[in-house]
């Protein structure tokens, strides 16, 4: 499953909808999916009584029904969180936090142990039909400060109302773009808080690659996703090639001290550059799917990616890529295969054919020249691999020539282990960074 | 009581003529336009305030009402401040913060006239509360309406002082009106000394035109605080010659009865035919007086009129002492 | 050092200090005394005030400084305003701020206004301690909290101490100042007991206190309804909601720059206050935060109050007039 990479990785609810204007509430009747199952976006999870019929809710994602908040023969108002819905059995979640963030309900009417005496909220004038969610003055003084549009702003308030902590939250989500040197601006995509994890996609892809890992490492880390020089929000300078130093040195302009770095692919290459050529910036390195020569066959994929990326369309590319970044296991189910070609289409849509001209080349000048050096590297250091990986086939190997590494094959995976494999992937990745940060 | 010898006869005078100078002074700038607010006159009335402050020194208190000019000005407070202050200027007793109505100055022992009817009386019994545990030997007066003798604080008051047998003197100003509605009209009893007897209290009754009737009453009763026998109500049966407040069209009294009491029993010509038949004083320096009195009056009105107003910050200055 | 007190005694300990320190400090009231000083009837202490609060200060001073009044609120409160005019400084008990409707003159247009009105030349270091607020069952006109009336008076000071420590040092701050300050003692809080220091100190007037620190939410509070605040505060850090609570104790002057810090750090306040809602402090603090906070204001400000009702007799009833914990809590949800 691809997770659309514009929205913030977070549990979806499930709330007691409002048919039509005058249902005011609904009482539960029965679960019909049960906690801890996997459920399909569209799949009936509860039925529900109102004054005019009963009905089914459907799941409004698929995942994992991972809390319930309302027992059934309970009547709630319309609004009430029913549920929660997460990606994985596994990522954190908090159902106490999540009601407090999520309850959304229309202005309650007074509770009936009338505290008299509070002014009822009830009294308050509704907002006009149609009017879009009120922003508190915090919220919109700090929007002010952010260069933010209040009207952009999920709000986690009563009502929907825009709180202070969702304009702050929003702009810290927001792609920002670093000045790395030479005019040249680089996007970085933040989330979550904590002691700093850099991400590095791969080739001729952008952050989105990571949004398996993202949710996970962002709910105990400040989770910053680097796109490289040519991709996505990036600047594109004129260039013969993009070299792997130059990357790396871009990746060294974002942090000002050592932090933990993520990398998949050519990503993990630039990685190894980094911790090599830039050693004070790296705390720790977890390296999926590395290589630091690379084999004929990847060279000879890269090849025709470019072609196909100047001639054909991002779906097409898709169509061709797929086999080589996943296992017979994937490409065998038509659903998964056509969802993940199509996540896939776009992330490839978001860089530019000269971007992998020029970084192709930077690549083919950089391979080869850097496993000598391999036995400099310090730092602690995680190496995860597809069992089933057709593009990097000895990532064992280069575990081996690394002093301090741990290794990790993952069974019935391909190159692309960090989204076939997630939930190994996120657990391996978690216990080596709480490994290196005790 | 023994008599009063020339300079202290001179000095009533002198004091009396400044009373009836100002009030008409006043009268008359009301109608020019140029003075503002409530004034309440006190012409007519002159033998009370001055009969009982004869008495009074620096350790004395006085209390007043709405009426209080004849107060100030029997008590020493200066002239000059006094009108300066009615003009809202900075150079006023009261800083041009006070007016009329609230016309005081502590320094002379003039606790302030006051706006609220009858609110007077519970000061200056506090200040003889003073009197008494500081032993200054001091009196405290308060001076008041027959409106007053109703209200709830001059009854309160008047128990309290008897009870802890207080330096006080209640000097009841019977004028024969509380604003426009004559005393029969809302009070039981015709003379309010009598109310005294519920409070065990000594009580007097002067000619409150007379100033010598005033003076040998209050004298009397000032003596007896001093020495720690408690209060006394005093009234003064007097009259009031203007209306209410400057601007009052009289309606509810005749102009006959007016001029009966101006012409009469007025207290400051009464005062002179005695001292003259008496041979105590001559017209001649009772006239220079009254020309000594005009031109302190005229210096008094030209240096008010021509000083500077309060500043902006004054607004909220002496709200509090700190803070 | 500090010892348990009851409220009711730290303020007894304040008169005695306060009394011992300056001789022009007088004690004036209705049972102040309550009796006392009839020796050869061996009826020495008597009452010492209706609760206590001036017992052993006519042994100790004598009846010149120790006065029973008759009950004449207006005649003896307008005599200590005279004799704080003429150099006394007057502690006058008004038996139950409810008596205010009987008292109100001396304390209004004069006890306010002669500084003011004579330019700056009077001083009135008048103290007027009152009993406030609900909660004993002494119904309608024995149970109200009219400090919004005192505080809304230009010239006046009004305090109200929510611990017997403060208790103590409040009044002797408020019997030191040379302006009139009104001293309001919660009924239901003169028995409850805390650590009171020894010795002779002062609370200063117009500074709030942080009783419990917090980032989520602002509880603002004074008088019994501090209690309140810590209670519900519990309450809501079990669903790890931070509260933070602030203790006015001085309602004019008022700590209008402790008020917008603590709703700058949580931009969320709720303001408790046991009074009727019209025209009280409740409104007063809430019109602050909006006015000069409104940028830092991330919910609406809340107001708990008693309901715009007389207080009634019913111990039901009346328990439920009084703002409770629970409708803090209730209060704080909404906001989040």
């Amino acid at each position: 499953m691809i997770v659309t990479p514009a929205a913030l990785p977070m549990a979806t609810p499930v709330a007691m909808p409002k048919l039509g204007m005058t249902m005011e509430e609904g009482r539960v009747l029965a679960w019909t999916a049960t906690v801890g199952a996997a459920i399909e976006r569209g799949q009936p999870l509860l039925r529900v009584e109102s004054e005019k019929s009963d009905f089914e809710v459907e799941a409004p994602a698929s995942g994992i029904l991972r809390h319930v908040y309302v027992e059934p023969g309970t009547v709630v108002p319309c609004g009430t969180l029913l549920a929660a819905v997460t990606a994985t059995a596994d990522e954190p979640f908090d159902p106490a936090a999540f009601r407090l963030a999520h309850d959304r309900r229309p202005d309650a009417p007074p509770p009936t142990t009338a505290p008299q005496g509070s002014a009822p909220p009830g009294v308050t004038p509704p907002r006009p039909a149609g009017a879009p969610p009120a922003v508190t003055p915090a919220a919109r003084a700090r929007a002010r400060e952010l260069g933010v549009d209040p009207a952009q702003v999920p709000g986690s308030g009563p009502g929907g109302r825009v709180t202070r902590e969702d304009v702050e939250a929003y702009a810290a989500s927001r792609p920002r773009r670093v000045a790395v040197g030479g005019g040249v601006a680089i996007e970085v995509v933040a989330a979550g808080s904590g002691p700093e994890v850099l991400l590095l996609p791969g080739f001729g892809t952008d952050v989105a690659v990571f949004a398996r890992q993202t949710p996970t490492l962002s709910a105990r880390f400040r989770v910053l996703g680097m796109n490289p020089r040519g991709v996505a929000g990036s600047d594109a300078p004129e260039a013969n090639r993009y070299d792997l130093s130059t990357l790396a040195a871009d990746a060294a302009r974002l942090v000002d001290h050592a932090v933990h770095v993520v990398g998949a692919s050519l990503g993990a290459a630039v990685a190894i550059e980094l911790a090599l050529a830039h050693p004070e910036r790296v705390r720790s390195l977890a390296l999926l799917a590395p290589f630091v020569t690379a084999s004929p066959r990847l060279l000879a994929v890269l090849d025709a990616w470019c072609r196909i990326a100047e001639e054909a369309s991002a779906e097409a590319l898709a169509t061709a890529l797929l086999p080589w970044f996943f296992s017979d296991r994937l490409l065998a189910d038509p659903t998964a295969a056509a969802r993940t070609r199509r996540g896939l289409a776009a992330i490839l849509s978001r860089v530019p054919p000269r971007t992998l001209a020029r970084t192709a080349a930077g690549l083919r000048a950089w391979s080869g020249t850097r496993s000598a050096m391999l036995g400099t590297i310090a730092v602690p250091t995680l190496v995860i691999a597809g069992a089933d990986d057709l593009l990097v086939p000895d990532a064992p190997a280069l575990a081996d020539a690394l002093p301090s590494a741990q290794r990790l094959t993952v069974a019935g995976a391909g190159h692309a282990v960090g989204l076939e494999a997630a939930e190994i992937v996120n657990a391996a990745i978690l216990r080596h960074l709480e490994a290196c940060t005790t | 009581m023994r008599p009063l010898a020339t300079d202290e006869l001179l000095d009533a005078y002198r004091k009396m003529r400044t009373i009836r100078a100002f009030e008409e002074r006043l009268q008359e700038l009301v109608m020019a336009g140029a003075l503002s607010g409530f004034l309440h006159l006190y012409t007519g009335e002159e033998a009370v305030a001055v009969g009982v402050c004869q008495h009074l020194g620096p350790r004395d208190m006085v209390a007043s009402t709405h009426r209080g000019h004849g107060h100030c000005i029997a008590k020493g407070v200066d002239v000059g401040g006094m009108m300066a202050e009615l003009f809202g200027r900075r150079t006023g007793i009261c800083k041009g913060k006070g007016g009329s109505m609230h016309i005081a100055d502590l320094d002379r022992g003039m606790l302030g006239a006051n706006g609220i009817v009858g609110a007077g009386i519970p000061l200056a019994v506090g200040a003889a509360l003073t009197a008494q545990i500081r032993r200054t030997g001091g009196v405290a007066v308060a001076f008041f309406g027959d409106g007053a003798t109703n209200q709830g604080q001059f009854h309160e008051a008047l128990n309290l002082a008897a009870i802890w047998a207080l330096p006080c003197l209640f000097v009841i100003e019977n004028n024969l009106y509380g604003e426009a509605t004559p005393v029969e009209f809302v009070t039981p009893v015709r003379d309010l000394a009598a109310r005294a007897a519920a409070y065990g209290m000594r009580s007097d009754i002067a000619d409150g035109m007379d100033f010598f009737d005033v003076h040998a009453r209050a004298g009397e009763a000032i003596a007896q605080a001093r020495a720690g026998k408690g209060p006394t109500l005093l009234e003064c049966k007097t009259y009031r010659y203007s209306g209410h407040y400057v601007g009052d069209p009289l309606t509810y009294r005749t102009p006959a009865e007016a001029e009966f009491w101006r012409t009469q029993r007025d207290p400051l010509r009464r005062f002179e035919e005695r001292v003259v038949a008496d041979g105590l004083v001559d017209a001649a320096t009772l006239r220079r007086i009254d020309r000594e009195v005009a031109t302190l009056l005229e210096q008094a009105v030209a240096a008010a009129a021509s000083a500077p107003h309060p500043d902006p910050e004054d607004l909220v200055r002496d709200v509090y002492v700190r803070g | 050092m500090a010892r348990e007190l009851p409220m009711v005694a730290a303020i007894n300990e304040a008169l005695h200090i306060a009394m011992a320190a300056d001789p022009t400090v007088i004690v004036l009231g209705e049972d102040v005394a309550g009796g006392g000083g009839r020796r050869e009837q061996g009826i020495e202490e008597a009452w010492g005030g209706i609760m206590g609060a001036t017992r052993g200060l006519l042994k100790r001073f004598g009846p010149e400084r120790v006065r029973d009044t008759p009950i004449s609120e207006m005649g003896f409160l307008g005599a200590a305003v005279g004799a704080a005019l003429t150099g006394l400084r007057p502690v006058a008990e008004l038996m139950f701020i409810d008596f205010l409707g009987v008292a109100l003159d001396p304390l209004l247009n004069q006890a306010a206004k002669l500084r003011y009105m004579f330019g700056g030349k009077a001083r009135v270091p008048l103290t007027v301690r009152t009993s406030t607020g609900a909660g004993l069952r002494s119904a309608a006109q024995h149970s109200q909290s009219l400090y919004g009336i005192t505080t809304s008076i230009p010239g006046l000071k009004t305090v109200i101490p929510s611990n017997p420590a403060d208790a103590k040092g409040l009044l002797l701050a408020a019997i030191r100042d040379d302006d009139p300050v009104v001293f309001c003692e919660p009924k239901s809080l003169l028995f409850v007991s805390g650590d009171v220091p020894e010795g002779d100190y002062e609370v200063p007037l117009g500074q709030a206190q942080i009783v419990r620190e917090g980032h989520d939410v602002s509880l603002v509070a004074f008088g019994r309804t501090v209690r309140t605040a810590l209670d519900a505060a519990e309450l809501l850090a079990r669903d790890g909601i931070r509260a933070e609570v602030l203790d006015l104790r001085s309602l004019q002057p008022l700590d209008e720059a402790a008020i917008l810090a603590t709703l700058a750090r949580t931009g969320r306040l709720v303001v408790i206050d046991e009074a009727t809602p019209r025209c009280g402090i409740a409104s007063d603090v809430a019109a602050l935060c909006v006015d000069r906070g409104f940028d830092l204001l991330n919910a609406p400000v809340r107001r708990i109050t008693a309901p715009h009702a007389p207080v009634p007799f019913s111990a039901v009833l009346e328990d439920a007039y009084l703002p409770s914990a629970e409708r803090v809590v209730a209060a704080v949800r909404e906001m989040l």
